[in-house]
């Protein structure tokens, strides 16, 4: 059993690596210091906080790690080494993640020693299925890979808009994918989980919007597979991102889960907009995520049809009334209690209704939720440019768009499943980012994603100016992930064992 | 150093896997050679000074003077600490103090208890940052190797000659355990095993470069100068005790190639014993692997940083006991040092006093340094961690 209040300051140490600075002689610590080992006594008050989550370090000294302790073995082999920030001024350890060095590779040290690595929020090591899941960010990525480093700038807002929206987006999908016929799906490295794609989606949507994480007065993450059953995402992700203001150890930030299936984020995209629009909530900016490491029952017991097309992501948006992206024009959400997939309490796996999960379930809603949206709206089906459906397969979303007289150019930027496989929660949220990475101010984005349990959530979105400028501030965007020559695919055994976790 | 200690008896068991002894049975074994030496018996023991580092948690036993009092049937004080260098320290400052005359220093590990886990225990001895980010109890040392190859910008020809000077160190430290009846590996290796099993490991540093988990108790009797003759005719006398302390975390540590402890530390045993360096002609220095005894050499200042490995060539080329520094013999590890002699943690310091004891009083048997001129004086390097503390003591046979 891992002893819970030292996980309590492990993880708000490590999660964001956290230091201190001497203003006197300007040498720097990680870990928190109330005085300079250099300056002594004078220093007392004079230490000031630092963290290296944004930084850019540099790989000093690497071995390959083929035996480790116990509670690394799902690892499997791994590098390990020093990594240096700040020209050699503080140095810590680390090991490289997303990589699997084979067993018989003569790896030369010297040509990734010297490199430039990225720190990565990830699972720690095993633990028992009871205990509290230990995190940290002492795990790197060399930044000249998949994941490259962004300075993470903030700005003052230019201009107030009359109405909320979209402020700033993140996609994060892992590395790692499985193809399996045209079907590729984005795969969690043994590190990963839905809660650190969440804090991983939530740090590029705050790099993209310019915003002060301390600015963020609510965030709402959406998951159907949070590795708890009681203890929310959004506590980790408030407190790893900095969201609100920290006060002693404290974020003045309003966290919650929700949980609707695969609308669980995007039902609160009208919440949270509300929420920055009300001025007694003195509240400027909120966030919304939708994470899922989707699981599946293994092919060949009940339900594992659902193995075919179980992804990993998360997408995060930030709302707020200034310096606005896209602009929600309406929304409309319809419900009702429709069995159509479903996880008992305590069960690995989900339940699905096989064919009744199609026409009275995600056809159904999306159909009802995007007529009614464009019926009050007044609009035609040539007043939308972009149409996003939520996508667990490819037929789903191409049918009920060309059922509501869409045509390609209209929904194929959307369609995102074949590129990263059903990312639940995400998966709406991942087309919508997919369309901003590309539209054209003035255009209008209808969106509809879908829950089984079931419902819909419609909104229509007219994209600004400002969008353009924005742009320029994200590298990872959507296609970055989709096609990266990073990628690394992995067979079925390996993208099983992935998936489980460590 | 005034009032120096004595060692007047000094036993040990053999180190290696004793699965079928409790603790007390190895402590019983060392004690009873050790007492048999000094012809004392437990009663005339005023204070018992017990290393070991894993005790409580390999046997469950938190509380080891409470043990130890049980099985000598004592009420004396005794102290636990560590590391035997540490409990031979706070012996020598009591009897340098003049407080007691007579004290037992022991030290006792039962690592095989936990063969599964004591790769998880070892890391209580790194910080634990490094632990959380997957650091082993092997991965500094490699990360120490790549630090010092290119410190020292080796490459090419120099670099496999250095490879080659660590394999010839694990293979000279088994060539000594081979003569050593205590030792927990007591054949010869080849050059070509050591590396082998590092191309079997994928990594520069392989199996055999590394000191194997033992079991082992260690025991010495020491008294003060004046009553050492009436115990033993060939007292060896502490003519110094020093020890350093490092940071914990090494990636925070200034120079990442050497052990800032182990610099010092000589520096200043040196100057208390008032001793030159080239006095000193025997060392059991503390070989966790081939790296730390390359390393140790300059950092006790043998060779000159960043040469140690050619000094070792040289004298591997044709080995004949000892290395030759700067036309000096030094003899270096005869008892195979941690990695054939066996490195039970608490009770390895006890060993390299045992060796040095035992060669000054020339009582080593087939191990036996012979050398050129007179044995007189010997020091041994103990650490804590990896380069966390460090205790070297010079010990000789003469009081000047």
């Amino acid at each position: 059993m891992s002893s819970e209040p030292i996980e309590r300051r492990v993880s708000y140490l490590g999660d964001r690596l956290r230091g201190n600075r001497c203003l006197i002689c300007g040498k720097e610590y990680f870990e928190i210091r109330d005085y300079c080992g250099n300056c002594g006594r004078k220093s007392y008050g004079k230490m000031v906080s630092t963290d290296l989550f944004y930084e850019k370090g540099t790989l000093e000294l690497c071995t390959l790690v083929n035996e480790p302790t116990n509670k690394f073995t799902k690892l499997g082999n791994y590098i390990y080494g020093i990594v240096s920030f700040h020209d050699g001024k503080i140095r810590v350890p680390g090991r490289l993640t997303d990589r699997m060095p084979k067993c018989n590779d003569d790896i030369d040290f010297s040509s990734l020693e010297g490199r430039t690595v990225v720190p990565r929020f990830r699972r720690r090591y095993s633990v028992d299925k009871s205990d509290v899941i230990p995190t940290i960010s002492l795990t790197f990525t060399f930044a000249d890979e998949y994941y490259p480093h962004q300075e993470y700038k903030c700005t003052k807002p230019k201009k107030e808009n009359d109405s909320p929206g979209i402020v700033g987006y993140g996609v994060y999908a892992s590395r790692f994918r499985i193809k399996e016929g045209n079907i590729e799906r984005s795969v969690p490295f043994i590190d990963e989980d839905s809660v650190t794609a969440a804090v991983e989606a939530g740090k590029l949507a705050l790099i993209h919007s310019g915003i002060d994480s301390t600015q963020i007065g609510k965030i709402y993450v959406g998951s159907e597979s949070n590795p708890y059953a009681v203890k929310p995402i959004a506590s980790k992700v408030a407190q790893v991102l900095k969201l609100g203001e920290e006060d002693e150890d404290v974020q003045g930030v309003d966290a919650v889960d929700t949980e609707f299936a695969c609308k669980a984020a995007t039902s609160m995209f009208k919440d949270a907009a509300s929420l920055v629009n009300y001025p007694k909530s003195n509240i400027k900016y909120t966030m919304v995520t939708g994470t899922d490491n989707a699981q599946a029952a293994p092919r060949d017991c009940p339900g594992g049809e659902l193995d075919l097309f179980v992804g990993y992501g998360a997408a995060s948006f930030i709302f707020g009334r200034s310096d606005v992206i896209a602009e929600i024009e309406g929304c409309y959400s319809c419900t009702s209690d429709t069995p159509d997939f479903w996880r008992r309490d305590g069960e690995p796996y989900p339940m699905h209704g096989g064919r009744f999960t199609g026409d009275p379930a995600y056809f159904k809603h999306v159909r009802k939720s995007s007529k009614k949206l464009m019926e009050r709206l007044g609009l035609k089906v040539a007043d939308v440019n972009y149409f996003v459906a939520h996508q667990p397969n490819v037929q789903f979303p191409v049918r009920i768009a060309k059922e509501l007289g869409f045509k390609e150019e209209q929904y194929l930027p959307m369609l995102q499943v074949a590129k990263f496989g059903n990312t639940y929660s995400a998966a709406s949220p991942v087309g919508l980012a997919a369309v901003l990475d590309l539209a054209k101010p003035n255009e209008r984005i209808l969106m509809a994603s879908y829950g089984s349990g079931a419902g819909s959530d419609a909104y229509s979105l007219i994209v600004t100016n400002e969008i353009l400028a924005k742009r320029q501030q994200q590298r990872l965007t959507v296609k970055y992930q989709a096609d990266n020559p990073f990628i690394e695919y992995v067979d079925y055994t390996t993208y099983r064992r992935l998936k489980a976790g460590m | 150093m005034e009032n120096r200690p004595a060692v007047v008896g000094a036993g040990r068991t053999r180190f290696g896997e004793h699965y079928e002894k409790e603790p007390e049975k190895l402590i019983e074994e060392a004690w009873l050679k050790a007492s048999t030496e000094a012809d004392i018996e437990r009663k005339d023991l005023e204070a018992c000074y017990l290393s070991d580092y894993f005790l409580p948690i390999t046997n469950k036993l938190g509380l080891e003077e409470g043990f130890l009092s049980e099985l000598t049937g004592l009420h004396t004080p005794m102290e636990v600490t560590r590391s035997f260098g540490s409990a031979l320290s706070n012996a020598c400052n009591a009897i340098q103090a003049g407080k007691y005359k007579m004290v037992l220093v022991g030290g006792i590990e039962k690592m095989t208890d936990r063969w599964d886990k004591i790769r998880d225990d070892l890391m209580l001895l790194e910080d634990p940052w490094s632990y959380y980010a997957g650091c082993t109890p092997e991965a500094n040392h490699e990360l120490m190797l790549r630090a010092y190859i290119k410190k020292y910008g080796l490459e090419g020809e120099d670099l496999q000659k250095l490879y080659t000077a660590l394999a010839q160190i694990a293979v000279k430290n088994h060539f000594h355990g081979s003569k050593n009846e205590y030792a927990q590996y007591q054949r010869k290796i080849t050059i070509e095993q050591v590396l082998q099993a590092r191309r079997e490991a994928h990594k520069p540093l392989g199996l055999y470069d590394y000191a194997p988990i033992s079991d082992g108790a260690a025991i010495l009797i020491l008294t003060n100068e004046e009553i050492a003759k009436k115990h033993t005719d060939k007292p060896v006398y502490i003519l110094s005790s020093s020890s350093a302390t490092d940071y914990l975390t090494y990636p925070a540590r200034e120079d990442m190639t050497h052990f800032l402890v182990t610099q010092n530390s000589m520096k200043n045993a040196l100057n208390m014993a008032k001793k030159n360096l080239w006095d000193i002609q025997l060392v059991e220095l503390y070989d966790q692997s081939t790296l730390m005894e390359l390393v140790s050499l300059e950092d006790l200042g043998f060779c000159h940083p960043g040469t140690a490995w050619k000094s070792i060539t040289e004298s591997c080329a044709d080995y004949k006991g000892y290395y030759e520094f700067d036309g000096h013999q030094v003899f270096v590890n005869l008892s195979g040092g941690l990695k054939a002699d066996g490195n039970p943690l608490g009770a390895r310091g006890g060993a390299e006093i045992f060796e040095v004891v035992k060669q000054l009083r020339g009582e080593a048997c087939e191990r036996q340094a012979k050398c050129d001129k007179e044995l007189k004086n010997g020091c041994v390097l103990e650490l804590e961690g990896f380069g966390t503390k460090g205790y070297v003591y010079i010990l000789g046979r003469d009081l000047e």
